[in-house]
Order: C-alpha cells, then sequence, then structure tokens
C-alpha cells in the first residue's frame, strides 16, 4: 500500500516516494548548537492577581485619602465659625479708637458703605489658618493622617514589588525582525 | 497594613500551589520541557530546540531561500524564548512556534522584496545536493497548502502522523495534503524529467 507508506511509512513503499526521500533528505535538518546570548531570559508573564493587589491597595489608598479629607472638610465649619465672630468684633474697638469723637450717626453710613463691608471678609483672609481643633479632634486628625500616609506607602512598597518582580532583565537581540 | 500585606502574600501563595498542582509526570513532554524553560532552565529549552528544529527548519525550507534558513531557524527558537511566557497552552508549544515560522518567513520575503537570488540557492556542494535543491524548487512552486506538509515528510522525514501532532493540524488534513500534494509534484517531475 504506497499510501500508508506516504503516510506512515508502513506497508508497502512507493519507490518514487522513496526516490524522493533519499534526494531531498541531503537538505534535512542538522541541528547546530542554539546560541543564547548572555543576558536573554524569557519575560515573566504579570500576574493578574498582582495586578489585583494593586488594584486593591490603590482603592484603599484613595478610600483613606477620601476620608482624610471629610474629616477635614467637616472641621472646616468650625474654624470658620471660630474666626468669624472674632473677624467682625475686632474693628469695631479700632474705629472707636481712631475716631472717638465721631458722631453716632455716622454709624448707619459706615454700614451700607461696601468697603467697610468687605472688611470682615479682608480681615478673615489675612487670619492665618489655624484651626482650633480640640484634642480629641487633633488626635483623630494626626490618626487620619498617619493612616494615609500607611496606606500610600504601601501602595509604593507594592507597586516596587510588583515592578521588581515583573521587569525581567532584557538584551537586545540582534538581527530581531517583528514576527507575530 | 499587615492585613492587607497578608492578603496579597496569600494570593500569590495560591497562585505558587496552582503551578505545583499543574506540574505532574503526566504532562506532555511540551508542557514539562516549557514549565523548565520558563523557570530559567536553558536546557529545558534545549531539548525544545532539538525536538521541534526539524519542524521550523522545513517550514522554512518550503518558504525562504535555503541560504536564510539555518539563521533563522535560530532567530525564531531566541525569540520563541524571549516570548515563552506569552504561550498560553504549554502543550501547544508546536503550532505556536510553528505559526512564528510562518510569520517569520512572510516578514522574510516582505523585506527582500524578492532581491536573493533563486541561482545562489540552487548551488550545492555536490550533484545530489543541486538536485535535492532544484526539486525542492519545484515542491516551492506548489500550493502553499501542499509544499510545507511535502517537505516535513519528504525532507524532514517525519510521518503524517508526526506532522499532524507538532503542527496542530488534523490528522484527516495532513493525510489529505500529502496525497495531493505528491500527486501534483509526481506530475511536476514527470513533465520535467524522470526520476
Amino acid at each position: 500500500m504506497s499510501d500508508d507508506y506516504l503516510w506512515d511509512k508502513r506497508g508497502e513503499p512507493d519507490p518514487d516516494v522513496q526516490r524522493l526521500e533519499q534526494i531531498l533528505g541531503t537538505l534535512r535538518y542538522q541541528e547546530k548548537p542554539l546560541e543564547f546570548p548572555e543576558q536573554i531570559a524569557p519575560a515573566r508573564s504579570i500576574n493578574p492577581v498582582f495586578l489585583l493587589a494593586i488594584a486593591a491597595t490603590l482603592l484603599i489608598a484613595l478610600v483613606a485619602a477620601g476620608l482624610w479629607l471629610m474629616v477635614r472638610k467637616n472641621q472646616m465649619p468650625r474654624n470658620q465659625l471660630a474666626i468669624a465672630p472674632a473677624a467682625h468684633s475686632t474693628p469695631k474697638p479700632e474705629k472707636e479708637a481712631i475716631a472717638p469723637n465721631k458722631p453716632k450717626t455716622a454709624e448707619p453710613v459706615a454700614a451700607n458703605n461696601p468697603e467697610t463691608q468687605r472688611r470682615p471678609h479682608f480681615a478673615k483672609a489675612k487670619i492665618p489658618a489655624k484651626p482650633a481643633l480640640s484634642p480629641m479632634e487633633q488626635q483623630e486628625a494626626f490618626a487620619a493622617k498617619q493612616q494615609l500616609l500607611l496606606a500610600l506607602r504601601l501602595a509604593s512598597e507594592k507597586l516596587n514589588e510588583v515592578q521588581r518582580r515583573t521587569v525581567a532583565p532584557t538584551t537586545p537581540m540582534k538581527n530581531q525582525h517583528k514576527v507575530g | 497594613m499587615y492585613e492587607l500585606e497578608a492578603t496579597a502574600d496569600i494570593f500569590v501563595m495560591s497562585t505558587q500551589a496552582k503551578a505545583a498542582e499543574r506540574s505532574t509526570t503526566d504532562d506532555p513532554i511540551e508542557v514539562r520541557l516549557v514549565r523548565k524553560a520558563l523557570e530559567g532552565d536553558r536546557d529545558g529549552f534545549g531539548q525544545l530546540y532539538s525536538l521541534y528544529g526539524p519542524l521550523v527548519h522545513g517550514i522554512l525550507l518550503a518558504r525562504v531561500p535555503r541560504s536564510e534558513v539555518d539563521d533563522l531557524v535560530q532567530d525564531i527558537f531566541l525569540h520563541a524564548f524571549k516570548k515563552l511566557n506569552t504561550l498560553r497552552d504549554w502543550a501547544a508549544f508546536g503550532p505556536w512556534i510553528a505559526m512564528i515560522a510562518r510569520n517569520r518567513a512572510t516578514d522574510f520575503h516582505r523585506r527582500s522584496r524578492d532581491t536573493v537570488e533563486v541561482t545562489e540557492d540552487l548551488k550545492g556542494s555536490d550533484e545530489s545536493t543541486t538536485r535535492a535543491a532544484e526539486i525542492l524548487e519545484i515542491v516551492k512552486a506548489l500550493p502553499d497548502t501542499y509544499r510545507e506538509t511535502l517537505v516535513l515528510r519528504l525532507v524532514e522525514g517525519m510521518t503524517g502522523p508526526e506532522i499532524a501532532t507538532r503542527t496542530g493540524l488534523t490528522p484527516a488534513s495532513v493525510r489529505v495534503n500529502l496525497h495531493r500534494g505528491m500527486k501534483l509534484l509526481k506530475a511536476k517531475l514527470g513533465l520535467k524529467e524522470g526520476l
């Protein structure tokens, strides 16, 4: 069966096929040692678990940052409330000190003056933004800050770890052509 | 923080455990060799090179000038070694590297734009090699589907089932390609000269 011989070299050999095998066999592959460049190595694939870990870490860092911002935001109105009365009350004695003989009738005019209306805001802006926090609030803020810093540090460490594990040393290959 | 690190470590451990689970002795030789190569064992990849060298050589011989084949075989295996991590199914190393070889051959023709002279390819060290090169040129003139299978069978000495296993083609396809290709080759050789 010549068909079988062509298929799996069994059965009755086909003389034409045998002759072709004999002639073309001279071109058969002759193994040469594979020459690896010094530092070539298979690139390591990025494990999806690491990507998941990165995503989780970033999420935690974002949540921590959000919490910290919320805490900070909640403290802001109290500060402003604490500052505002002082801003409104302080200019009055100064005015009286500067112009003690001024008639009282002038006050409503000053109240209507847009320049004087802006003064409290101007004064508010000048006041240094040191929040008047109670010791407990200060502790909470400090704890939130520490938590945020830890989360950021952890995220940074994880990213460094992933980068170290995934990036393999590569060397440029000579005669490298684009394949695939 | 420690909880997070522990969670990440558990993830890593679970993937390592899965990899260990996969390392059974029942795996095909390709799987074991690919695993070894991915672990940095160059001998493992060297065995893959020995096993699949004839396949890549045959695929290239059917497509590019003979003088270019040896260098391209080396290039392809080095490229495969670097990109081994992209191979999802380790058992499919043969079809994967066969596809790389076919693409590289196509790329070679795109770049060289037929500047390689065929006469260089026909030059042989002796009469038998010259004759072989002449017949090879006739084989290369056959349709794509037949020439690769014929070269693997007649030049590299692989059997039909081996060709099917290593290229990922179905045995039926290989069988059909072999018989139709041989019929065409015989007809062309008969027209040219008697064997």
